[in-house]
C-alpha cells in the first residue's frame, strides 16, 4: 500500500523503500559460477615440479658436459685405427666423397693435401671401378682415401696414413698369396689391415659374409699389388 | 584464497549484493559480472577482513569500489559538490541505455525514481533504508563521514519525493 507523496515524511519514504522497492534475487547460476571461479585449479602433484626441474637440469648439464667427456676408445691401436677407417668408410657411404677428383691428374694435389705419395696406385680394372680419392685426417694423421665400387655395387675404401704405432694383430692375419694382412671386423664392416713401412693401410668394405670374404681377398690382392704408399714429407 | 567457511559466510549475502549491483549497473549482465568480481576480490583478500566486523558492509564496500573502478565512467561524471553529490541527471554509464532490451525491468514508480537518482544517492538509500545498514557502516562503505551520509540521505529522499511527485502528476 503506497502512501501519498505530498504528506510522506522521511520515515514513511524510508519504510516504502524497505518494503516496496523491488528486490532482485541473484540467479542460481551466479552462485555456481562464483564457487567454481573461486575453486583452486587442480594442483599438480607436489613432486612433479622438482622432478621436472631436476630432469631439465640434468639434461642441460649433460648437453654441456658431453662434448668434453673422454671418449670411450679401444685401447688396442689396431682396433682404434680400424674404427676410424670404418667411420670414414661409413661417412663416404652416407654422404659421398668430399672431393670428386680423378686420378692420376689429381695425384700431385692429393699428395700435397694428404702427405702420402703414391708412386703406384690401383686405378681400377674390370671388377673394381675407381670412384674418387681424397685426403683424410684420422687418428691425428693426414692420409689418403681412395674409393672403389665393384661390379655388384659394393663400395670399398682404401686408406693409407702414417701409423708408426700400429701393429697388425697376429691372430687375425690371413695368408693371401705372399701377404698376411689381418681381417678385422668392426661395426658391421670388414677391413684388411696391413703395413707398408710405417704407413698403415686399410681396405674397408661391407663384405663380411664367407662368400664375400673370398671376393674381398681378391680385391685386397688387386689393391695391394699395385699400390705403393709412402710418406711424402 | 579464502577458506570454505569464509566463502559460505560471504555467499550468504549474495542476494543482497546482487540487488545492490542491479540498482548500480541497471543491467543484469553487468550486475552478474560485478557481483562475481566482488566475490573473487573478497575471497582473494579475505585475510584483510577483520573477524567480528560487519562482513555484509565489507562486501558492499568491495562491490561499490569495484563498480566505481570498472563500471563508472568518471569523465562523464558531473563535478562533485562539497557534500559529494554530483549534479542531477548526469549519465553515469557508457552502456546503460534506459530502454534497450537488456536493461532491468522497472516494476514501480519508486523503482523508476530510484534509477534516476545519482549513484551516491541511490547507494546511500539502498544501504541505509533497503539493507538497513547502520549509518556508520554506510559511511564506511562510501568512505565518507557519517554527517555526509545523513546529508545525502536527506537530499536523496528529497529528490526522490520530487520524482515520485512528478510521476504522480502524469
Amino acid at each position: 500500500m503506497s502512501e501519498r507523496f505530498d504528506d510522506s515524511s522521511d520515515e514513511v519514504l524510508g519504510r516504502r523503500l524497505a518494503g516496496e522497492l523491488h528486490r532482485y534475487a541473484a540467479p542460481a547460476r551466479l552462485r555456481v559460477t562464483i564457487v567454481e571461479a573461486a575453486s583452486p585449479a587442480p594442483r599438480r602433484p607436489a613432486w612433479l615440479a622438482p622432478l621436472l626441474t631436476a630432469a631439465a637440469t640434468a639434461m642441460l648439464l649433460a648437453l654441456v658436459v658431453l662434448p668434453v667427456l673422454p671418449r670411450i676408445v679401444p685401447s688396442d691401436p689396431a682396433q682404434r685405427y680400424v674404427r676410424a677407417v670404418v667411420s670414414e668408410h661409413a661417412r663416404t657411404l652416407m654422404w659421398g666423397a668430399r672431393h670428386g677428383e680423378i686420378l692420376p691428374s689429381a695425384l700431385p694435389w692429393l699428395t700435397q693435401e694428404s702427405g702420402i705419395s703414391l708412386p703406384q696406385v690401383f686405378v681400377g680394372d674390370d671388377r673394381l671401378t675407381f670412384v674418387t680419392a681424397e685426403p683424410v685426417y684420422l687418428e691425428r694423421s693426414r692420409g689418403v682415401a681412395i674409393h672403389y665400387r665393384d661390379v655388384d655395387g659394393h663400395i670399398l675404401t682404401y686408406i693409407a696414413l702414417p701409423a708408426p704405432g700400429l701393429t697388425v694383430p697376429d691372430p687375425e692375419r690371413v695368408q693371401i698369396g705372399r701377404w698376411r694382412p689381418a681381417l678385422v671386423r668392426d661395426n658391421g664392416f670388414a677391413a684388411w689391415v696391413w703395413k707398408q713401412g710405417d704407413v698403415g693401410c686399410f681396405l674397408v668394405s661391407d663384405m663380411v659374409s664367407v662368400d664375400d670374404v673370398e671376393r674381398f681377398k681378391e680385391y685386397f690382392t688387386r689393391v695391394r699389388s699395385t699400390t705403393e704408399p709412402v710418406p711424402a714429407y | 584464497m579464502a577458506d570454505l567457511d569464509f566463502q559460505r559466510q560471504a555467499l550468504a549475502h549474495l542476494d543482497a549484493l546482487y540487488n545492490f549491483a542491479m540498482y548500480l549497473t541497471k543491467r543484469p549482465p553487468d550486475a552478474d559480472d560485478l557481483v562475481q568480481e566482488t566475490y573473487l576480490r573478497a575471497f582473494r583478500f579475505s585475510h584483510r577482513f577483520q573477524p567480528g566486523t560487519h562482513l555484509r558492509a565489507w562486501l558492499f564496500q568491495i562491490l561499490r569500489n569495484t563498480f566505481l573502478t570498472f563500471y563508472r565512467v568518471r569523465e562523464r561524471e558531473a563535478p562533485v559538490a562539497e557534500d559529494g553529490v554530483p549534479e542531477w541527471d548526469v549519465p553515469m554509464f557508457h552502456h546503460a541505455p534506459d530502454d534497450d532490451g537488456t536493461t532491468m525491468e522497472v516494476h514501480t514508480d519508486l523503482e523508476r525514481a530510484m534509477r534516476r537518482l545519482p549513484e551516491e544517492f541511490r547507494t546511500v538509500l539502498l544501504l541505509a533504508e533497503v539493507e538497513g545498514l547502520p549509518l556508520e557502516e554506510v559511511a564506511r562503505v562510501m568512505a565518507c563521514p557519517v554527517g555526509t551520509v545523513k546529508s545525502r540521505i536527506f537530499r536523496a529522499k528529497e529528490r526522490l519525493r520530487g520524482l515520485l511527485s512528478d510521476y504522480e502528476k502524469r
